[in-house]
């Protein structure tokens, strides 16, 4: 007798559907899962026979060959230990076909015949055509967010046993805990003075522009950096799921109950490996930093620091939008389409902002220099110096903007920017600008006149247009981009003569 | 090869010799011909029977292997000075005098034996001359009055702006610009120098000749050797060492009549040019700057310490007893800003300012200021960096 389990398997971050084949058939003893199980899918034998023995069910010396269709695949994890079980009862005639009908199974057993959660619950259920999909009582929750399916759950395999004979009804599903609405991210009102830097926090959400903020050490670049993430607009369903796989994926915890829809920050500290930072590592493809901060901003501190391995390897998200990772065994693109904020001192000694005040030798600055490529830095539509606030800013009347006020106006920029066609005017190209950002007579005699001196490149051209379409954008001003926008836009791109002195803006 | 670029040639490669150092070569020649220095060396007696020089101590100079002998026994001192004997003749030997002497002629560079013919007398009289002194250029550029301009390394857009502006009033009022072709105050000095097509400047560099330091500034050291003089007590191809760096500040200070410090940090190699200065009864002046600066805390305590502020050329050239010209009519007169830009110059103070304190004072928006700021640079009312602004004077060009 053979049975079919309807069931997934995780690949990187996205789920794949998976059948499992159990047939049962005479001959001497033996039990082979085929199909490229990995060690933990091989060891499914051991937790399944032992858990159905604790549930008082039989098992049979007979010759048992499990299937992982389809079987050119790899297959990982031990979630599998349930919809192999589950086929094993059907096809001993243990079970009726019936009673499994339009049902998906996912878990781990354990050895008590307990029904365990699994890492990447929701992008495994996602990836389930059945109606149903039975799970753990403590996947539930993560289960039902695609919303597509009927969820069950079961604690224990004689539990299920009982259920799917129709000996009891299905348990019902435990209440998610009452929803602590998650403490809000700091505010923008809290930051004293740093007028520039906080309108380069608004423009950079609005356009979905990269951030380098260089300054000395305690300027503040990051409590600027924390208080970008408020900022974005909340993500749509189809994104916040999108997210939620990628963390699921990760084995992150999930917050209880409704879908998490600010935008994720992730903020790794510079000693993190560049695995953790991208992606990787040797048994399972993990997704990194860059897949978990996706559709949010990740935050690099100290981006000097970084070794140059990191830094090389950020150059294909943030070009793409995915990150390709591979290993000998397998190969998965991660999703990163990330905001990037990045903050760096302009010097070792890190005075190099003020003039005369830098201490460094010339090795040494050219040395720290060098550890910035140029196409790294050029990566970034706004560069922005930051000097410590003085005494006067300090004191002074706190008139800063909170961050509910900077974002409504950038949720209105972003409405703007999708009216365009794109998520934001960071992704416009030379053609789409061209047409949706035509300049106005002074703001071009200004380019030119900044191209002619050397102090602008053509690619830094691109980046300026852009950068002034969001800040026209924010002022709600018409389709022609005007001169003080263009202008805004140059003080945003600044020079950055400590770290680069032959990169033209 | 002639009797004469013989001696130059052995002269030459007696400075290059590994480990020689100014008072080592001083040592070696003091009260005596190249020739019979030469047999020394090459016959392996190296520094025996010549008396330690009192002008230069060792002390002080680090250079590698053979650590200095400060005070120490007799005994020690003698088995070090084998040492060097053994090594020195042994690089003497094996040297193409004849090769030295071509590359020499080649880049057009002299060489001149401290007590011979032909060394310079601007610097001859020194109690600590260099024994061995290797030139390129323009002799005659030593022939007019002679002001060392020196500075910091990291200097502030203030002070280069007075370097320059100094050098290329003092050269058009007949003086050399005597400096050391580093990055920051002395470059700026030498370029102002240059540009006013007046007195030609000196230069007094650390590295060999034909080894141009620092990079950025290979281009004004060529244009110094063509137009003015280059002078370096190091041999051709010597790499720019620390310690080489000290004792060329030696020589300027040397060369001085009156030494002007336009900018410098509390602790600075400038301050080594204005004690050796101070040792040779040459007059010392500063520029002063701002007490916020951190370039000028140490011109601003000289002027504590007594030296004579410097506010313009006219102040250096009364030091020098030389009449002032006529002060020059101010040639341009910048229409007064208006509206928006006249706010934010007035925001500005005359120290670099953050650009988020222009936006506080003037409550204008970020697209205003960055146009009225543009404009005032453009006029030359201002000068710009990474995020600050700072007005400049009426009369800067």
């Amino acid at each position: 007798m053979i049975a079919n389990i309807p069931s997934a398997t995780l690949v990187g971050v996205q789920g794949r559907s998976v059948g499992v084949e159990v047939h049962v058939s005479n001959g001497l003893p033996g039990f082979t899962v085929v199909g490229l199980p990995d060690a933990a899918c091989r060891e499914s034998r051991d937790r399944v026979r032992a858990a159905l023995l604790s549930s008082g069910l039989p098992w049979m010396l007979r010759r048992v060959t499990v299937n992982l269709a389809p079987s050119g695949e790899r297959k990982g994890g031990a979630g599998l230990d349930l919809p192999i079980a589950v086929g094993l009862l059907v096809a001993a005639s243990e079970l009726p076909a019936s009673a499994i009908e339009g049902c998906a199974f996912l878990g781990e057993l354990g050895l008590d015949g307990s029904i365990r959660p699994v890492r990447g619950t929701l992008a495994l259920v996602d990836a389930m055509k059945s109606a149903t999909v039975v799970v753990s009582p403590l996947s539930a929750q993560e289960a039902g967010l695609p919303g597509r399916h009927q969820v069950r759950a079961a604690p224990d395999l004689a539990a299920l046993v009982d259920v799917l004979k129709g000996r009891r009804p299905w348990p019902s599903l435990p209440e998610g805990a009452n929803r602590v609405d998650p403490a809000r991210g700091p505010d923008l009102a809290e930051v004293r003075g740093q007028a520039v830097g906080r309108r380069a926090l608004e423009v950079a959400a609005a356009g979905g522009h990269h951030l380098l903020l260089v300054g000395p050490p305690g300027s503040g670049k990051t409590m600027l950096a924390r208080r970008l993430p408020g900022l974005l607009p909340h993500l749509s369903r189809s994104q916040a799921l999108e997210v939620a796989r990628i963390h699921s994926a990760a084995g992150l915890e999930l917050a209880d109950g409704a879908l998490e829809v600010r935008p994720p920050f992730r903020a790794p500290h510079h000693l993190a490996s560049v695995v953790s930072l991208v992606g990787g590592g040797s048994s399972w493809l993990r997704p990194g930093e860059v897949s978990l901060a996706h559709r949010g901003v990740l935050f690099l501190d100290e981006l000097a620091e970084l070794p140059s391995t990191a830094l090389e390897a950020l150059r294909q998200p943030l070009e793409e939008g995915v990150i390709r990772v591979s290993r000998a065994r397998a190969t998965a693109s991660f999703p990163a389409r990330f905001l990037l904020v990045a903050a760096v001192n302009p010097c070792p000694c890190g005075e190099g902002m003020s003039p005369g005040a830098c201490r460094c030798s010339d090795t040494a600055r050219a040395r720290y220099a060098r550890r910035l490529s140029g196409p790294l830095l050029d990566r970034f539509d706004m560069r922005l110096p930051v000097v410590r606030p003085s005494a006067e800013d300090m004191v002074g009347a706190a008139g800063g903007e909170t961050t509910a006020e900077v974002a409504e106006r950038v949720a209105e920029a972003r409405s703007r920017a999708v009216e365009r066609g794109v998520t934001a005017n960071a992704e416009l190209d030379r053609r789409r600008l061209d047409e949706e950002a035509p300049l106005s007579e002074s703001a071009t005699a200004l380019l030119e006149r900044r191209l002619r001196s050397g102090s602008l490149s053509a690619r830094g051209l691109v980046r300026i247009r852009r950068v002034s379409r969001t800040v026209a954008d924010l002022a709600g001003s018409g389709r022609t981009v005007e001169l003080d926008h263009v202008a805004a836009a140059l003080e945003l791109r600044g020079g950055l003569s400590m770290l680069a002195p032959t990169l033209a803006a | 090869m002639d009797g004469g670029s013989l001696i130059s040639g052995r002269a030459a490669v007696l400075a290059g010799l590994p480990l020689m150092t100014p008072a080592r070569l001083r040592r070696l020649l003091a009260g005596r011909t190249v020739q019979a220095a030469w047999a020394d060396v090459t016959e392996g007696r190296g520094l025996a029977g010549t008396r330690p020089d009192e002008e230069i101590p060792e002390h002080g100079l680090d250079l590698g292997p053979l650590p200095p002998a400060a005070g120490t026994s007799r005994g020690r001192r003698g088995a070090e000075e084998e040492r060097l004997a053994e090594l020195w003749a042994r690089a003497a030997t094996s040297t193409d005098v004849a090769g030295v002497m071509a590359a020499l002629t080649r880049l057009g560079a002299t060489v001149d034996v401290l007590g011979r013919r032909g060394y310079p007398p601007a610097l001859g009289g020194d109690h600590q001359a260099p024994a061995v002194l290797f030139s390129l250029g323009r002799r005659p550029a030593l022939d007019s009055p002679r002001v060392a301009v020196v500075g910091t390394r990291s200097a502030t857009h203030y002070g280069e702006d007075v370097a320059c502006e100094l050098g290329a009033a003092l050269s058009s009022c007949g003086v050399a610009v005597v400096s050391g072709l580093a990055a920051g105050i002395d470059g700026c000095a030498h370029r102002g120098a240059l540009g006013a097509a007046g007195a030609p400047p000196v230069g007094v560099v650390g590295s060999g000749l034909d080894v141009p330091y620092p990079g950025v500034n290979a281009g004004l050291w060529r244009r110094v050797a063509e137009r003015g003089l280059l002078l370096s007590e190091a041999p051709l191809g010597a790499s720019p060492s620390a310690w080489r760096f000290p004792a060329r500040n030696r020589v300027i200070a040397a060369l001085a009549q009156v030494l002007v410090v336009v900018e410098s940090h509390r602790k600075g190699g400038a301050l080594h040019t204005v004690e050796a200065a101070a040792a040779r009864g040459v007059p010392v002046m500063a520029v002063p700057g701002s007490v916020r600066s951190p370039a000028s805390a140490g011109t601003n305590a000289l002027l504590a310490d007594g030296a004579e502020p410097v506010r313009d050329a006219a102040d250096v050239l009364t030091a020098l007893h030389l009449q002032a010209p006529a002060a020059r009519a101010v040639t341009h007169r910048r229409p007064a800003p208006s509206g928006v830009a006249a706010q934010v110059l007035a925001a500005l103070d005359w120290e670099p300012t953050p650009l988020g304190t222009v936006l506080a004072r003037t409550g204008r928006s970020l697209g205003e200021v960055a146009v009225a700021l543009d404009d005032l640079d453009q006029a030359g009312w201002l000068t710009r960096g990474d995020g600050w602004s700072q007005r400049r004077a009426e009369t800067a060009p």
